[in-house]
């Protein structure tokens, strides 16, 4: 666990090089260049708003309004965790070049699809705040000092996709369907996240506890709590988001080092 | 003794032979053995290396020679640590730099300024010091303006070029080069000798991989060739690739041999026939017989004897035949040909089989390959049998030179020269 973390560490300028590159290459020939990060999750935004605010309505509550705003605190950590994993699972197997043919440390190219779209989130936030700022302008209790909050949640949810997106981007490279196995499954884990609904909204009980053994959901709740609700997460949820944290990052990096060995070979 | 730069110790390498839908299979050996190969029976794998042990020493340039598959580049992988061994050992001395193909290590989306970076900092060099080399590794490159365009638009050369200079200039202790130095042009290749030479001079180690026999012969100082994953000859230059000349050269006489005197092609890769005559005289084969104790052998060193023995019959007398042989280049020179009525020989009865002999004692042809045409004929050139490039030789000497003939020789000098 700590010897890829140590790893890591030591090519920690590299691993800031290859982000910006990666950033500076997405964009690149694109006439909004930059803008589409923010274009990006915004438009997303407002699919769901209008199919689940105006299209679909279900009974949620009174305490999920106003909508686009609950939904905004959940969504974009949401998307950083979906493309990251989606895109390191990936990453040894598209830069096959690198690692077959040179002495590269491959656990640098998962972080890097990691990195790059925490800075996408990081890029995305600003929506958020005006989100935040136009809900209390129209009277609703959103935001507070609960959002000082959110730089620890997303410390705890560092570790957990970075793990993920390591051992698969191992695992990847032994067993293609990885991709099409991943793809899915982080669409059925989206709508097992409470993200576009609140968990309280679920009706059944047990529902409610098979979703909160979804890794996700953890992070997801204490986004809505320190966002949308602007409270400090309960100490439960942190125990329950460090644990995730813990398990994934040891898991994942357990299947790497294991791997790594054989990548070259399976490639 | 001191310790050597680079020690390589009974090293195998298996790879496994693709099964299809072993996947399973293969991810749990890799999971719970480490290993894509360990449970494996014999016949599901295939050895890339077998058993392959050497030393380099500080300030030695390794070559390793071998054909298309003989494990030369794993090895190279192997010893750069990019793959682990099945069995055995590596033990570096030092930082390895490994140039292992094209473009090895290079991000095609990215600057070749940017790259170099990347390279650098992956290769162990902390950022400040290639800060401090890069100009020099630009120049050396010879990429001028071209430094800040994403790499994928280099031509091969320039690709070479670049990861060649970042490589030297990483200060390797060992430095691996994989046949790359073939792509750069004649300028740029000299670039890098004169740096391999400068990198030797300063007690570093070279292990150079290339089909590039000669340029092997002019670095190295000991080499190594393998053929299939195993060992065959570890010694000096010249003896390891003469020997794997000849046995190149052997084995593609014998293909040649074969092939022809199997009768099955009359016309040559050009559609021109190989062979033609009114048959009433034929000759059924003719062997190549070199050195004292003629061996049937299709490769030979200038100055050995050899003796074209052709077997020729005839079903009925004959009164009027003349034998002749004729010695080309593979591009159709004529070096020389004779024949027996030029020799002065009359001809009496021919009839059934014969065999006749050309003995060359001392064969001064010039290294390289050759072929011969075997005839017999008319005295007035008719020919009964005409059979072009009927035999295919190679000649290698242990001096090189230009041009087909090779006399022996020496040089001497008086007055005030001094030789080293």
């Amino acid at each position: 666990m700590l010897a890829t973390a140590r790893v890591l560490w030591s090519f920690r300028a590299l691993l800031g090089t290859l982000i910006s590159r990666e950033l500076k290459a997405r964009y690149r020939g694109s006439a909004l260049g930059f803008l589409w990060s923010l274009l990006n999750p915004l438009l997303l935004l407002t699919v769901y708003a209008v199919v689940f605010g105006l299209v679909l309505t279900p009974p949620r509550g009174e305490d999920v309004k106003p909508y686009a705003v609950f939904l905004v605190s959940g969504l974009f950590p949401w998307i950083w965790f979906s493309s990251s994993v989606l895109e390191g699972a990936a990453a040894i197997t598209q830069n096959s070049g690198l690692v077959r043919k040179a002495v590269f440390p491959a656990e640098l190219l998962p972080m890097v699809a990691v990195g790059s779209h925490l800075v996408h989130f990081f890029l995305a936030l600003p929506i958020v705040a005006v989100a935040l700022i136009v809900g209390r302008g129209l009277g609703f209790p959103v935001g507070g000092w609960g959002v000082l909050a959110v730089p620890f949640v997303i410390a705890l949810q560092l570790p957990f996709v970075a793990g993920l997106a390591l051992g698969l981007s191992a695992l990847t490279v032994h067993f293609k369907d990885v991709r099409d196995i991943l793809a899915n499954l982080l669409t059925l884990t989206f709508f097992a996240t409470p993200i576009i609904y609140p968990l309280s909204a679920v009706p059944v009980p047990a529902i409610q506890t098979a979703l909160r053994c979804n890794p996700v959901t953890p992070f997801a709740l204490a986004y809505q709590e320190a966002l949308f609700a602007g409270r400090f997460p309960a100490p439960g949820l942190w125990l329950h988001m460090l644990a995730v944290a813990l398990v994934a990052w040891a898991f994942g990096t357990w299947l790497f080092r294991r791997l790594r060995e054989t990548v070259v070979e399976a490639l | 003794m001191t310790t050597p730069a680079l020690a390589v110790k009974n090293l195998v390498k298996l790879y496994r032979r693709t099964t299809p839908g072993d996947h399973f299979r293969t991810l749990k050996s890799a999971l719970l053995e480490g290993s894509l190969t360990a449970g494996l029976k014999r016949e599901e794998s295939i050895a890339a290396l077998d058993d392959v042990s050497f030393e380099v020493a500080k300030g030695e340039a390794f070559g390793v020679i071998g054909g298309n598959g003989s494990g030369k580049s794993t090895l190279l992988k192997v010893v750069a640590g990019i793959l682990k061994p099945t069995a055995g050992r590596v033990v570096a001395d030092g930082r390895v730099a490994a140039l292992i193909e094209l473009g090895a290590g290079f991000h095609p989306e990215i600057s070749g300024r940017e790259n170099v970076f990347i390279n650098g900092v992956v290769l162990g060099l902390p950022k400040k010091e290639i800060e401090r080399r890069f100009d020099s590794i630009v120049e050396f490159s010879g990429l001028g303006d071209f430094i800040d365009e994403p790499v994928k638009n280099y031509s091969s050369g320039m690709y070479v070029r670049l990861g060649f200079a970042v490589a030297v200039h990483t200060d390797p202790d060992i430095l691996l080069v994989d046949e790359v130095l073939a792509v750069g042009d004649e300028a740029f290749a000299h670039r890098c000798l004169a740096r391999i030479e400068e990198l030797l001079a300063a007690g570093k180690s070279l292990l150079f991989v290339s089909h590039g026999l000669d340029l092997v012969e002019t670095v190295c100082d000991r080499v190594l060739w393998l053929d299939r994953g195993k060992p065959r000859v570890l010694g000096s230059p010249r003896r390891v690739v003469d020997a794997y000349r000849a046995a190149v050269a052997e084995a593609e006489g014998r293909v040649h041999q074969e092939a022809r005197q199997d009768e099955a092609p009359t016309l040559d890769a050009e559609g021109e026939p190989l062979r033609w005559g009114s048959q009433e005289a034929e000759i059924t084969a003719t062997r190549l017989l070199v050195g004292g104790d003629e061996t049937e052998r299709y490769h030979l060193t200038t100055g050995e004897s050899a003796v074209f023995e052709i077997t020729a019959k005839s079903p009925r007398p004959l009164t009027d035949f003349v034998f002749g042989v004729k010695i080309e280049t593979p591009r159709g020179i004529e070096v020389w040909g004779t024949n027996t009525e030029l020799a002065g020989l009359a001809p009496g009865r021919f009839e059934g089989t014969a065999t006749v002999r050309l003995e060359l004692p001392d064969c001064r042809l010039a290294p390289g390959e050759y072929t011969a045409d075997v005839a017999v004929h008319t005295k007035d050139g008719t020919p009964y049998d005409y059979r072009r490039k009927f035999l295919a030789f190679t000649v290698a000497s242990p001096e090189r030179g230009i041009g087909l003939y090779f006399p022996s020789h020496r040089w001497r000098t008086t007055g005030g020269i001094a030789w080293r």
